[in-house]
Formats: C-alpha cells, structure tokens, sequence
C-alpha cells in the first residue's frame, strides 16, 4: 500500500452547545482510483481504488452513511452535520474497495 | 374484400413493428440501466473500461433510481463555483431548510454529474439526528456539465437544484 493512504483529520468547531447543530469537517487521504487513468511510462491502466463507504456513528447510533463512487475527488473532504445533544464520542468509518478501513474517533463534549 | 386484407395487413404489419421498437427500446432501456444498478459491476475492470467509453445517460441513471416521481426544484439550495479551473477538485455544498424531525425529515441527498461517465457521484442517508439538511464534498468533473442536486425526503417528496459548472482545461485559470 502507498504511504499516508488513511491519513485522517476531523475538525469540530472550538465549543459546542447542547443541542446545537455542528458542522464536522472531515479529511482523509487516500488517491481515489477511477481505474480509467493510464501509467504513462508502462501504458498499463491503474487499477480502481476508492472510498465508496463512509458511515459516521454519534456514541453507537449510526446518524450518516454515504455511498460514494470515483467521482469523489483524491483525498476527500467531506463536511455533515450533527446534533449536540449528549456527551458521546463521534466515530466515522471509510471503507475502500480493496478492503481497507479507515477509521477516527473524536469526543464531543457539549456544555 | 381485397380493401379489407389489405387495410387487415397493413394492421398487423403496424402491431408487429410496434411490438418490435417496443422490444428493443426496452431492452436498450435495460442494458443502459444494468451498469447503474449493479454497483458490484463497477469493480470489474471491464465492465468498467465499457461503460467509461460509452458514458451513462443521465436520464436513464435519474428514472432507475427515481421512477417516474416527480422532482420539485425547490427548496434546495446549492452552491458551486461557476467557473471549475481545476475539474478534479470542485467543491459543492448542499444545504435546504427543510425540517429534520423525527417523523418528517430528508433521508437521501443524491449528487449528478450530468457528463460524467457515472452520474451518480455521492448519496448519502441522513437522520433526524443530523440536525440540518446539509452535506458538501469536493467531487470530481470531467468536463463542463450541468450539476443536480435531488433531496428525499423520508415521505417520498422530491426536491431537487441543477447549476452549471463550467470546467477549465489547462492551467489558464478561466
């Protein structure tokens, strides 16, 4: 596997308010494969590699799941949203098509 | 008598070629659909190299996975650059004030690509506890095309935006 494929950041806003609704920012790197690019020195295809599963878990309630095809751009940015409403911690989960599972926890603690 | 076996053949000769435009309407109907369906044949390189070739038509992408419900373009509010320099790195952001209550709220939000050799780019399932219809990516285009966003909402209504995207080739920078 290449390195920093995997590479995860997760940016929640400073403070959050019970109840409020959040935006969460999330960033992974992984290249994205569409299996229609060509090497150029070998002119052989290079072979699909993407994220096409992302499901995001607020404590253990599955609260978004997107499917994703190669029209999603290298090293994906995504952004949702959440209800603050409880202290619970935030996972979200990328597969990728040869198997690969990414995945990030973050603590969302609102006052 | 010779009027009757005439106007006669001249009927079936009408229902027989009906039938078979019928015949291969549908079936060009079902080759064109099979590659969108069957996501597990997106995998196959094959499968794959075909249909990048040939490209899915946006229309028979947006009956297979809507029917024939109607989309309401409204309520959505979309936002993407009008001008792509870059068409492997275009942001878009989906946001609607539709409610997100427990028994009335948007379940899917679906991106299109128009002229992208798969349309479909993202859907994502959302929940009442999501809080807010909102979702944003950064996609890739292959090509200046018009961009849909269509939201579901959990009782089956239909809402939908559509831009055009106009994407640079070339380091120009538009």
């Amino acid at each position: 596997m290449p390195r920093g494929i995997g590479k995860i950041k997760i940016r929640l806003p400073r403070t959050v308010h019970k109840g409020q609704v959040i935006a969460i920012k999330t960033l992974i790197t992984h290249p994205m494969e569409t299996g229609n690019r060509k090497n150029k020195k070998t002119k052989k295809k290079i072979p699909a590699f993407y994220i096409n599963d992302v499901n995001a878990y607020y404590g253990d309630k599955l609260i978004m799941h997107s499917d994703w095809t190669t029209a999603v751009s290298a090293n994906p940015f995504m952004t949702f949203y959440l209800k603050a409403d409880k202290e619970a911690p935030l996972k979200v989960v990328w597969k990728d098509i040869k198997g690969g599972v990414y995945q990030k926890t973050v603590q969302i603690t609102p006052r | 008598m010779k009027g009757n076996d005439f106007s006669h053949s001249r009927r079936e000769f009408l229902k027989k070629t009906g039938l078979a435009s019928a015949a291969i309407l549908s079936f060009s109907a079902l080759s064109s659909i099979i590659p969108v369906g069957g996501s597990s044949g997106w995998l196959g390189a094959r499968d794959a190299e075909a249909a990048a070739e040939k490209g899915e038509d946006i229309k028979e992408v947006l009956k297979s996975t809507f029917g024939s419900r109607r989309i309401k373009m409204a309520k959505v509010n979309m936002k993407v650059p009008i001008i792509a320099e870059n068409g492997a790195v275009v942001p878009i952001s989906i946001s609607s004030d539709l409610p997100m209550d427990k028994g009335n709220y948007v379940k899917k939000i679906y991106i299109f690509v128009d002229h992208n050799p798969h349309p479909l780019v993202a859907s994502t399932d959302l929940t009442p506890a999501s809080g807010k219809a909102a979702f944003s990516l950064r996609m890739k285009m292959r090509k200046t095309s018009p961009v849909r966003a269509i939201l579901e909402t959990s009782n089956g209504t239909l809402y939908g935006s559509t831009k055009t995207v106009k994407v640079t080739i070339g380091g120009c920078g538009g």
